[in-house]
């Protein structure tokens, strides 16, 4: 059943007012089949189908109400979800806090498949639900569908919730060529985006007389070994080379973004410094999970037309 | 809301391809399986020649191959729908107290996989079992408010007995014992009754007539096909009087004949019941089935079928087949009264060397009953009673056969009312005559012969610990019979009278009273189940005390431990917060802690929780109610 007001706010207690119930087809066949046996218990005056039929009744009118009770009292929030890419699979956290013992609780966000039915004990339970979002930005994960057909089947018994609180969506990573701005402080006009090595002798400018801060990757080696004092190496503008991603001009934006973040998690890897501009947005070089986040909330958040 | 562009939703459909959900709870399989081999079971002992037979045979085969194919939910819902209806079927046919038992276990364990089926993955096997009978239990008041009160239905048609093939019992319309060479013996159940006060009547008077064989052809008996009016006066009980007032309650085993046995003097209760002209009970429930009827005691006899007249049919004689026979009964004729010339015949079959003999060898077709009486002179109850009332007719004194039953073994159970046991082996053929000044009466000459066999003889059913195991078994067959099978419309109609009295036309908000009272009933004590806390006592008596500090808005955070709770509370609440430290230190010192865990300190722990739970619930009530603090 999918049809019912959506309801809005956080956290969502079920009750009277926002539950519905109606008998599922199976519950009219259960009827027919009380009617079956009801012929049978007349015509042959017989109590054993009689006892049957007025039982399965009992049974259906009862389940009316066991049904709603699975869900009445059920408080749902929202959890606090985690980042994560468009076209994958996101886990969307809920809090649920049962009042008493919920049967046959099935979860459905957006046109996903319900997952399969599970019985929660009475108290607080973390559940995380699938979900795959259809772009990137912040993003709602559409109407929870709350359902149940316990104890029998008879009726099926939902709500219908939209989660206020968004899911961070980041543009689907795919490789693909990338813009690099120009920066100011580049000396260069270096259309180079590959890191720097570790030991690139012909990109650093000038020696220096090394001093403890400066770390054994600046030593210049040979230079001690020739016997000639620690110097450590001086790069003119060691930063300037971190290229300041930007989307490649001839590509749809949303490609470009899907590019830009491909190769974000690329240089992350790679332990390089990487910035980033969006059109008014610039993101000066750095490295770390930290900066990555930053950026790709970044190609998250961009706007639709830069 | 988002909305979401078509695209991006047809490429989730195509990644999970849309299919109602699977169920894979192994239980609900396993569970439906076991209902499905109980109905399986509960198939053996139907007869085939009835069509509701078939159409029971038909469900379970369908439910059946349906539960071997079902993967969907959908599908093995309709399994557990099927399973119902075929075990209402089967209590349809069989409604005796080891099939009764059988199906209502088909019912439970149906039900018992519908609920698995809805439970999804992992509730363990205790929560199950005991959910079902949750579940159960709650709809039987529901279900016994309708069943007694509800006002039946006649039959949409008269009963039909598709088939009337399967006489088991050992009477038929016909008795030519000439033409039998050997009684089989046979201890096959033929009717059980049991007496008001556990009171049969004297060995000597426990004949149970069935049929009465009124047309004689010279060779052998026959019940005169038109059926003669039913006897004035018996008609049936009024409507209102159920089984609780019947002295004999008689279960009678399937046997093919309308007619089921009765001691001849009772009244029929029911409606189903009428007593024919010459004396015998006519049901009118299938012949092919067990029938359960109960009589009431008649005063004086009034009105008895005995005291209906021979009719012209009662004399006749084939002239000429039996010469001897004939010439005999001529001789009497001029003795005088019909009772002189009784007392002439048994006088003549004593002075005999007549002999009891099961197998005699069958007589010839020449004059069979002159060979018997005069050549071979032994043979058993039927050749005694045909030549006796061949000769009485002779005589000129209206007389017939009657077969039924005699004898029988009084078994007195543990518990419960005693019975008597007919079998087969009691079937019994006597004869009648009738006396002007007393009417239609009973004369056994097979006692003549052999006292032992006319003077209730009893077979003994069953010997050994099986046969006292089948016989109380069989005692609490009956008491079921009286209490289930008896409650039939006459049955409520008696309980309605005795509820409503003048006020019928209040059966209606009667029965809805009983309805909605039976359900409010189940559905708060359910309801109330389901919010009980879970776990063990110890366990327990914690969630009351959280509950308890619940509804005043006190609650622990998100993922805080109980430590944690308790601290803070005491920070805000010194009182509670060191009543419920008090209460949570040793319930997590016997949980979490590494010391033993006997029964016991269980038992100790638990009064001590109890009592602090108890001091911590004063201490709520004696504090100012507030606005909960969420």
């Amino acid at each position: 059943m999918n049809f019912g007001t959506t309801q809005q706010g956080d956290p969502l207690k079920l009750g009277m007012r926002n539950l519905y119930i109606v008998p599922t087809r199976f519950g009219l066949l259960w009827l027919a089949g009380i009617g079956l046996l009801q012929v049978v218990a007349i015509q042959l005056e017989s109590n054993g189908p009689l006892l049957l039929s007025f039982l399965m009744l009992g049974l259906f009118l009862l389940t009316l109400h066991l049904t709603h009770f699975n869900l009445e009292g059920l408080e749902v929030r929202s959890g606090e979800p985690a980042a994560g890419f468009a076209g994958d699979t996101l886990a969307y956290p809920l809090r649920l806090r049962c009042r008493g013992r919920c049967e046959g609780l099935r979860l459905r966000l957006g046109p996903s498949e319900p997952d399969q039915a599970r019985s929660l004990a009475p108290g607080e339970h973390l559940l995380t639900l699938p979900w795959i979002p259809p772009e990137r930005g912040k993003v709602r994960p559409g109407t929870l569908r709350l359902l149940t057909t316990a104890p029998l089947g008879l009726f099926v018994c939902w709500s219908r919730w939209a989660p206020p609180v968004p899911q961070l969506v980041i543009p689907a990573p795919r490789r693909g060529p990338v813009g690099q701005a120009q920066s100011h402080a580049e000396p260069e006009e270096g259309a180079r985006t590959s890191s720097r090595g570790e030991s690139g002798g012909d990109l650093w400018q000038d020696l220096q007389p090394h001093r403890p801060e400066d770390g054994a990757r600046r030593l210049a080696w040979r230079l001690l070994a020739q016997g000639r004092g620690a110097h450590a190496k001086r790069f003119v503008a060691p930063l300037a080379e971190a290229p300041l991603l930007t989307p490649a001009a001839g590509i749809p934006l949303e490609r470009a973004l899907e590019h830009l973040s491909a190769a974000i998690l690329r240089l992350h890897g790679e332990g390089a410094s990487y910035g980033l501009v969006l059109g008014p947005t610039t993101i000066p070089p750095g490295r770390g999970p930290g900066h990555r986040d930053r950026c790709l909330e970044a190609l998250a958040l961009a706007p639709r037309s830069l | 809301m988002i909305d979401r562009p078509p695209s991006a939703a047809s490429r989730i459909r195509q990644r999970r391809p849309a299919s109602a959900p699977e169920s894979t709870s192994p239980e609900a399989r396993l569970l439906q399986w076991l209902a499905e081999a109980l109905l399986i079971v509960g198939l053996l002992g139907l007869q085939p020649t009835l069509m509701l037979s078939w159409v029971a045979i038909g469900l379970t085969l369908l439910a059946g191959l349906k539960l071997l194919e079902a993967k969907r939910l959908a599908e093995r819902r309709l399994v557990g729908l099927l399973q119902l209806v075929c075990a209402g079927v089967l209590g349809a046919l069989h409604a005796d107290l080891g099939p009764s038992l059988l199906q209502g276990l088909a019912v439970f364990l149906a039900l018992a996989g519908l609920l698995a089926l809805e439970a999804g993955q992992g509730p363990d096997w205790r929560l199950l079992l005991r959910r079902s009978l949750q579940v159960l239990i709650g709809a039987l008041p529901v279900a016994l408010a309708l069943f007694v009160l509800m006002p039946r239905l006649a039959p949409f048609a008269p009963l039909s007995d598709l088939g009337q093939g399967g006489a088991r019992m050992g009477l038929s319309e016909s008795l030519a014992p000439g033409s039998i060479a050997s009684l089989a013996a046979n201890e096959d159940p033929a009717a059980r009754v049991s007496f008001e006060g556990d009171q049969p009547p004297e060995a000597a008077d426990r004949y149970w007539r069935v049929l009465v064989h009124d047309r004689f052809d010279g060779e052998s008996w026959q019940t005169s096909p038109t059926r003669p009016k039913t006897a004035p006066g018996t008609a049936p009980a009024p409507a209102g009087t159920g089984f609780s007032k019947a002295q004999q309650l008689w279960v009678a085993e399937a046997s093919g004949l309308e007619a089921v046995p009765w001691d001849g003097s009772a009244l029929p209760l029911g409606r189903e019941l009428r007593i024919n002209g010459r004396g015998e009970l006519l049901h009118s429930g299938r012949a092919s089935q067990r029938r359960l009827y109960g009589l009431r005691p008649r005063q004086g006899m009034d009105g008895s079928w005995r005291r209906i007249p021979p009719r012209p049919t009662d004399l006749i004689f084939p002239a000429g087949m039996n010469p001897q026979l004939e010439a005999l009964g001529r001789s009497w004729q001029e003795a005088g009264p019909p009772a002189a010339r009784l007392a002439l015949a048994e006088t003549w079959f004593r002075s005999r060397p007549f002999r009891y003999n099961r197998s005699p060898g069958t007589l010839p077709k020449l004059a069979p009953l002159d060979a018997f009486l005069f050549e071979r002179q032994e043979g058993f109850c039927g050749h005694y009673a045909s030549a006796f009332s061949a000769l009485m007719r002779a005589a000129g004194v209206p007389a017939r056969v009657v077969s039924g039953y005699q004898g029988g073994t009084w078994v007195q159970p543990l518990g419960g009312p005693g019975y008597l046991d007919l079998r087969q082996d009691n079937a019994h053929a006597w004869s009648e005559v009738w006396v002007e000044a007393e009417g239609w009466r009973r004369v056994d000459p097979t006692t003549w012969i052999a006292p032992g066999r006319g003077g209730g003889l009893s077979a003994a059913p069953g010997r050994g610990a099986a046969g006292w195991l089948e016989r109380q078994w069989w005692a609490l067959d009956l008491a079921w019979g009286r209490w289930w099978l008896g409650f039939d419309r006459e049955g409520q109609e008696a309980l309605l009278q005795r509820l409503l009295g003048e006020r019928r036309n209040l059966v209606g908000v009667l029965v809805l009273a009983a309805v909605s009272g039976g359900l409010g009933i189940s559905v708060s004590v359910l309801g109330w189940l389901r919010k009980r806390p879970e776990g063990d006592p110890p366990r327990r008596e914690l969630e009351r005390a959280l509950a308890a500090l619940a509804r005043r808005g006190l609650v622990p955070e998100a993922g805080e431990t109980l430590r944690g709770f308790s601290a803070r509370l005491e920070q805000s609440e010194p009182e509670l917060g060191a009543l419920l430290r008090a209460l949570a230190e040793p319930y997590q010192l016997w949980r979490y802690g590494a010391g033993g865990r006997s029964a016991r300190q269980a038992r100790l722990l638990n009064a001590s929780l109890r009592s602090q739970r108890h001091g911590l619930e004063r201490a709520l009530r004696r504090q100012p109610r507030r606005r909960p603090t969420a």
